[in-house]
């Protein structure tokens, strides 16, 4: 897993640069993934108060993975940067039961987003690990993910402490980027 | 505004970006012998921004080794954000020893809004 390998995976499509939104509430675990993803230490994560973003580039293929803010006087920004998107990642706590419907509001809204119309969805139904988490299944009954016909869209559980799953979803990323 | 240089995970130096300064860092010389390195900033803006960018350029003397652009869009008031860039290495076999790289490695970080300059940040590379 890593970053530079999702890239070399991807690049049989040379000169292009793809960019990866995660988005979801606050202390659904972007930030965590976001780490997981670069092998990096996710001992320490804090709240975003904005962005975080990481690029990979190899051969002039370039990869930017944007993780914004989930806190609620954030979430109103989070529109200016749905641009030129190529695979929303929407990652929602699995363990926190009282805000599935805040998260599905939220995630209704991205999705009704003109500037993203079309783009594939991958929900990551995170924290697994913990003893209370709802299953994969719960959650896309919960949020009616079969409503969802206008993109492909794909949840995914997993735990980006341990990473479990988080490979699984980033293979379903790379079989349905759009071809430029 | 206030930026922070990170490589490969250790902090550089943190400065409140003065165009006039050039900052030092050490950095441990067996980072030449990464596959990959990292370079991350932070920076935090009390203003919102709307077309915030930069420019960022590795010289060797005076000869730019690297150059890497990237726009960001939006900054949101009063936030903290992070860009970290991965580059594979170049071969071994072409990377020029420590000694010689040592002092004469600049890196330079250009902010912008559009047009305007917001501030340059300037960090020469010892290796140590």
């Amino acid at each position: 897993m890593g970053l530079l390998s999702l890239l070399r995976k991807l690049k049989s499509a040379p000169d292009q640069e793809l960019r990866l939104l995660l988005l979801g509430l606050d202390n659904a675990g972007k930030t965590t993934l976001l780490k997981k993803l670069a092998s990096e230490d996710i001992t320490q994560t804090t709240p975003t108060q904005g962005f975080n973003i990481k690029s990979v580039q190899s051969d002039g293929f370039k990869l930017n993975v944007w993780d914004i803010g989930g806190q609620r006087k954030i979430r109103p920004y989070w529109r200016n940067y749905f641009e030129n998107t190529d695979v929303l990642i929407y990652v929602i706590d699995s363990g926190d039961r009282k805000r599935f419907e805040e998260t599905g509001q939220e995630l209704g809204e991205i999705l009704s987003e003109e500037k993203l119309a079309g783009v594939p969805v991958l929900i990551f139904a995170n924290k697994q690990d913990l003893f209370n988490a709802a299953p994969a299944s719960e959650i896309a009954e919960g949020l009616q993910l079969h409503t969802i016909r206008d993109r492909t869209w794909q949840i995914q559980a997993c735990s980006a402490t341990s990473g479990e799953g988080v490979k699984d979803g980033l293979d379903w990323v790379c079989k349905n980027l759009k071809k430029k | 505004m206030r930026t922070l240089a990170k490589f490969s995970g250790k902090a550089l130096k943190t400065c409140n970006t003065n165009p006039d300064i050039e900052h030092e860092a050490r950095v441990p010389r067996k980072i030449l012998k990464c596959r990959a390195v990292s370079r991350e900033i932070s920076f935090s803006s009390v203003h919102a921004m709307e077309k915030f960018r930069l420019e960022q350029r590795v010289y060797f003397k005076d000869r730019m080794l690297e150059e890497w652009f990237f726009e960001f869009g939006t900054v949101i008031p009063n936030s903290t954000n992070t860009w970290q860039s991965l580059i594979e290495a170049a071969p071994e076999s072409q990377m020029m020893p420590a000694q010689v790289l040592s002092g004469n490695v600049v890196i330079e970080t250009k902010f912008f809004d559009d047009d305007l300059l917001v501030s340059t940040s300037k960090v020469r590379l010892f290796y140590v």
